[in-house]
């Protein structure tokens, strides 16, 4: 089955591509997966008569236990007989109605996906599983009905069936989740009464899997989808909206009849709905003058008598469940093809312009002839059996059963009637007014409705055979518990004949009197008025008014707001949780404070108050130069020169940045917001927030620090990189990995920076620097400065691994000489110094620490693992090779945004 | 030290995100560089100061030495911390060039455009009809 399920996705997959090769006779080739399945599964029907069921399983997510298991029995056996073989119809008949349309093949691709999911849905056995095909079904069905996506009702009949259907199915899996929590079981197989009965969910789970398959099979007051989704192509029309996938929910009751049907609830509502969803479907069919739409009601009207007779759960009422199923997908997928056939040849489906197309088409004529005698239940035909059963199983049921069996009968006799009107107005009678003189249409698209009515008829007269290979062990597989089959045409004079007799003549009648029978329909006018589509067109408006409103509190798109709720979330949250840990934050011992250190922060605070406060452009430059130098302080008090280095290097090139962009701008203001209250609200989310943090951070401090990686890096770093400097092997060594995505972020961000801060063009002299370095003496002093600093970053880059030093601040004090040269004596001095463009530097850098990497790879080794050799004792190894290339990169990105930002003479 | 450095951090921190809600684009911009430098002061001070000298291996030394971790991490979080302010002074410097000076809170309303694809429902199905 598996192998089966995969060639078919196997094949969908290719038709998109096969129907370009073959046009539209692919349908041929293309219907050979679902006849093999269909063969395959003929192959299995002794197996399963004889009450065997062939199990298949496949760990699918192991983690949660969920497994792929098919499982096929008596019932899935039906299903998939049919979903296999009216698809090969099907399809061969797509191939010939889409045959002029330009994504035939994206159809054939579609239905195919939607044959996988429906076989997937009845042969599962998981829950999980069966679930993600139901689920699939459901957007198979919304690619389908929007096929015509250019037209606007498709899009929204789609829509309307998709979001019905997708919302049962949230329903579906919430009650599946309970019924699997409940039970402790997740196969259909193993589930049984005795796991659930008296189970406080019970309720719960039943309404929620009849909310997921009242909306999947299109019962009252989620019908609305169905008659809609009529927009879609014929061929989907017959396959999923009558044969196939409305059948879905009914299959899902069937299923968990055995399990679910032991309460009362389940039995009164599947009733209740059922018999208003029939009753309603056969007024509203009755009313339509499109054939399609006609149909599509009549459906409706079967859907619901199916979901009735599960819900009587006698035997007689099971049995005809299962012959009405088979008789109903037979002949509604016959006459939902004919009619497409009828549309294709004559141009329209309006019964008033129909007439004597017998003479025109006769194939097509006889196959709707049939389906339609089993349609209206006249022996010997499937049908008629199945009604005789129906009656009988419902006068079985008692006074109730009396009461259902007149809708029954009220509705079946309306179905008689309509089914008259598809053939006799249709086929018989004075010529209508067609649009296009008609044709006899081609093989695929009278195969299809022929072998269908043809198989319904067969099926009804030689009925033991059915009986004993399909129906037995499919109602075994819905009942409650053994049930006698015996299928039989003439059963005597009993309730259930004279019902019969009474539907042929009550249909017979409103036949007759059909325009009668329509007038007194249409005169209930307020009724009718009240359109499922109106309301359900209201309610969605609504929806997105909500929808919207709901955003518009959230998504204001003031960078402010966003800000100041996230601040007072952190913050709060922060403050909430630090509250009982405040006598801790006095108790922790720290280190003792060095005047340095003392200074630093007094200097980065007064810095930071300067920065927020203070109006202007040079004094907002000093401030946050104090800022950050007074952090570089902090960071030297602290041991660590490594950091107050670059903290120091990249303040200056910042300022640099800063003052260069700045001064073509206008001044900055004083801080704050205009209204006070915003003032004041902005100022306390601040403090809130900076205590909150400082907080945070106190209570952490105050603990003891957890492990020893510290000590394990002081103790690794000379044996295992070679290195003294314990932050430079970190980072070239230990942590490279981290470092390279680091360095990939500094490239990446320096060519998104320098392409919107310039463009690098020069225009006049680049040889001139900036006009406040016109003084000699600067001149004269500067150069050799910066040639020092060039210098001095070589050292620094060289010595790294053992003394302060590395990859990242050699970088940035070349890029500080080479930027000092820059602004002294102008832009052409980066392509004086520098050989390559900036940009190509930053390509060699990373080059050069991805190879660092590979070179460990080629060695056998993990990626970026050190190697190294001392000729002559010196130390060389792939980390410095790693820390030329952070160099180079750094250095870079630094020189690339200052070449764009100063390449502009204004 | 750790306490005068966790207020320090908590201080900084306060007033970047002080300057992140100005109206202002440039002192917000400023802002990013403060909250950055409170970012990484609190890192540092997360892995604490016992050490009395830097961390270097010497031989023989048996001070402790400070914890190199977090420096590693703070060391290149500077560096980021770099091209992330220069890419906010360039967005800054473009906004500028392309819509003037504005307030925070108008830039994305004044950059904002309706993607390509939007149409008015109730104008889409008119047309549909008329097509047909």
């Amino acid at each position: 089955m598996l192998y089966l399920l995969s060639l078919i996705a196997l094949v969908a997959l290719m038709a998109p591509g096969l129907t370009r090769l073959l046009g539209a006779r692919t349908g041929w080739l293309l219907m050979l997966a679902p006849l093999a399945a269909f063969i395959w599964f003929v192959q299995q029907i002794p197996l399963i008569a004889s009450g065997e069921a062939v199990l298949q399983s496949m760990s699918w997510i192991p983690a949660l236990g969920i497994n792929l298991s098919l499982r096929l029995d008596g019932l899935s056996l039906v299903f998939a007989l049919l979903i296999s073989g009216i698809g090969s119809l099907i399809v061969l008949y797509a191939g010939s109605y889409l045959s002029s349309h330009a994504h035939l093949g994206r159809f054939h691709a579609y239905l195919l996906v939607f044959m996988l999911a429906m076989l997937g849905l009845v042969l599962a056995d998981d829950l999980v599983a069966m679930f993600v095909f139901w689920e699939l079904t459901s957007i198979a069905s919304f690619l389908l009905i929007s096929f015509q996506h250019e037209k606007a009702v498709s899009r929204r009949a789609a829509l309307q069936a998709l979001l019905i259907t997708g919302g049962g199915g949230l329903a579906l899996l919430a009650g599946l989740i309970l019924l699997g929590g409940a039970t402790g079981n997740w196969q259909f197989s193993s589930l049984s009464v005795e796991q659930i009965e008296g189970h406080v969910l019970l309720p719960a789970i039943i309404a929620l899997v009849l909310l997921g398959c009242f909306t999947k099979s299109a019962q009252v007051p989620f019908h609305l989808w169905l008659p809609n989704a009529m927009n879609a192509p014929t061929p989907v029309s017959a396959y999923l909206h009558s044969a196939t996938m409305v059948k879905a929910g009914i299959y899902l009751l069937a299923r968990l009849n055995p399990v679910l049907g032991g309460s009362i609830g389940w039995g009164t509502l599947l009733i209740t709905f059922g018999a208003a969803t029939a009753v309603l479907g056969a007024f509203l069919a009755f009313r339509q003058t499109d054939i399609k739409r006609l149909l599509a009601y009549t459906t409706v009207t079967v859907l619901g008598q199916l979901t009735m007779l599960i819900g009587t759960n006698t035997s007689y009422g099971l049995q005809a469940f299962v012959l009405y199923l088979v008789a109903h997908s037979l002949y509604k997928g016959a006459l939902f093809m004919a009619v497409g056939a009828i549309d294709h040849a004559t141009g329209t489906r309006e019964l008033a312009r129909l007439g004597g197309l017998i003479r025109y088409m006769p194939l097509t004529g006889a196959a709707v002839a049939l389906a339609a005698l089993s349609n209206a239940g006249l022996p010997p035909f499937f049908g008629f059996i199945a009604k005789e059963f129906k009656y009988t199983g419902l006068i079985e049921m008692g006074h109730i059963g009396w009461a259902v069996t007149l809708v029954m009968i009220l509705t079946n006799a309306l179905l008689f009637a309509a089914a008259g009107l598809v053939f006799l107005q249709t086929f018989l009678g004075k010529r209508g007014d067609y649009p296009r003189q008609p044709h006899e249409v081609g093989l695929p698209m009278w195969l299809g409705p022929m072998l269908l009515a043809i198989g319904g008829f067969l099926l009804g007269a030689w009925n033991a055979w059915p009986e004993t290979w399909l129906v037995n062990n499919a109602v075994q597989a819905v009942a409650r518990g053994p049930v006698d089959v015996n299928l039989y045409l003439w059963g005597g004079i009993t309730p259930a004949l004279l019902a019969s007799l009474l539907t042929v003549s009550l249909g017979v009648l409103f036949y007759v009197m059909r325009d009668r029978v329509r007038q007194l329909l249409d005169s209930a006018n307020t009724a009718w008025n009240v359109s499922g589509d109106l309301i359900w067109d209201r309610l969605l408006k609504r929806v997105f008014h909500f929808a919207g409103l709901l955003a518009a509190r959230f998504q204001h798109g003031s960078l402010r707001q966003h800000l100041v709720l996230l601040a007072l979330a952190v913050g709060g949250l922060l403050a909430v949780g630090l509250l009982p840990a405040l006598p801790q934050l006095l108790q922790g011992s720290y280190s003792p404070i060095s005047p340095l250190g003392l200074a630093g922060c007094l200097l980065a605070l007064a810095g930071g108050v300067a920065a927020a406060f203070l109006p202007g452009r040079l004094t907002l430059l000093a401030a946050l130069g104090a800022c950050g130098l007074g952090l570089a302080l902090v960071f030297v008090s602290v041991n660590a020169p490594d950091v107050a280095m670059t903290q120091l290097m990249v303040e200056t090139l910042s300022l640099i940045f800063l003052a260069l962009v700045f001064r073509k701008m206008p001044t900055v203001p004083a801080s704050g917001a205009r209204a006070p209250w915003k003032r004041r609200l902005h100022a306390s989310v601040a403090i809130l927030f900076g205590l909150s943090v400082s907080g945070a951070l106190l209570l952490a401090v105050s603990l003891p620090l957890p492990g020893d990686i510290a000590q394990w890096y002081q103790a690794n770093s000379l044996p295992g990189g070679h290195g003294h400097n314990v932050v430079n092997v970190i980072l070239v060594d230990f942590r490279a990995f981290d470092t390279l995505g680091e360095i990939l972020v500094v490239a990446l961000s320096a060519l998104a920076a320098a392409s919107l801060l310039g463009t690098g063009r020069r225009f006049g002299n680049e040889h001139s620097g900036e006009d406040a370095f016109t003084s000699p003496l600067l001149r004269q002093g500067l150069r050799p400065l910066a040639w020092l600093m060039l210098a001095a970053s070589l050292l620094l880059l060289w010595r790294g691994h053992n003394l302060p030093g590395g990859g990242f601040i050699g970088g940035l004090v070349a890029a500080c000489g080479l930027i000092l040269l820059v602004l002294t004596y102008g832009h052409g001095q980066i392509h004086r110094v520098l050989p390559l463009a900036p940009a190509q530097l930053i390509g060699i850098g990373l080059g050069c620490a991805a190879g660092a990497g590979i070179l460990g790879l080629i060695a056998g080794n993990a990626f970026l693992t050190g190697l190294w050799t001392f000729p002559g004792g010196l130390p060389l190894g792939t980390p410095l090779l790693f820390d030329i290339g952070v160099f180079l990169t750094v250095f870079g990105s630094a020189l690339h945004m200052i070449d764009k930002l100063t390449g502009v003479r204004h | 030290m750790e306490w005068l450095a966790a207020i320090t951090t908590g201080g900084l921190a306060g007033l970047g995100l002080w300057m992140l809600l100005d109206r202002n684009l440039k002192r917000v911009v400023l802002g990013v560089v403060v909250l950055g430098n409170a970012i990484n002061l609190g890192v540092l001070t997360a892995g604490r100061f016992f050490g009395e000298r830097p961390a270097f291996v010497e031989t023989g030394n048996t001070v402790e030495a400070a914890n190199p971790l977090p420096q590693a991490l703070v060391l290149t979080a500077i560096v980021i911390g770099f091209s992330l302010f220069i890419f906010a002074l360039a967005l800054l410097k473009r906004t500028r060039e392309l819509h003037g000076d504005k307030t925070t809170d108008s830039v994305s309303s004044i950059t904002e455009q309706p993607a390509p694809d939007w149409h008015d429902s109730e104008h889409e199905s008119d047309g549909a009809e008329a097509r047909r």
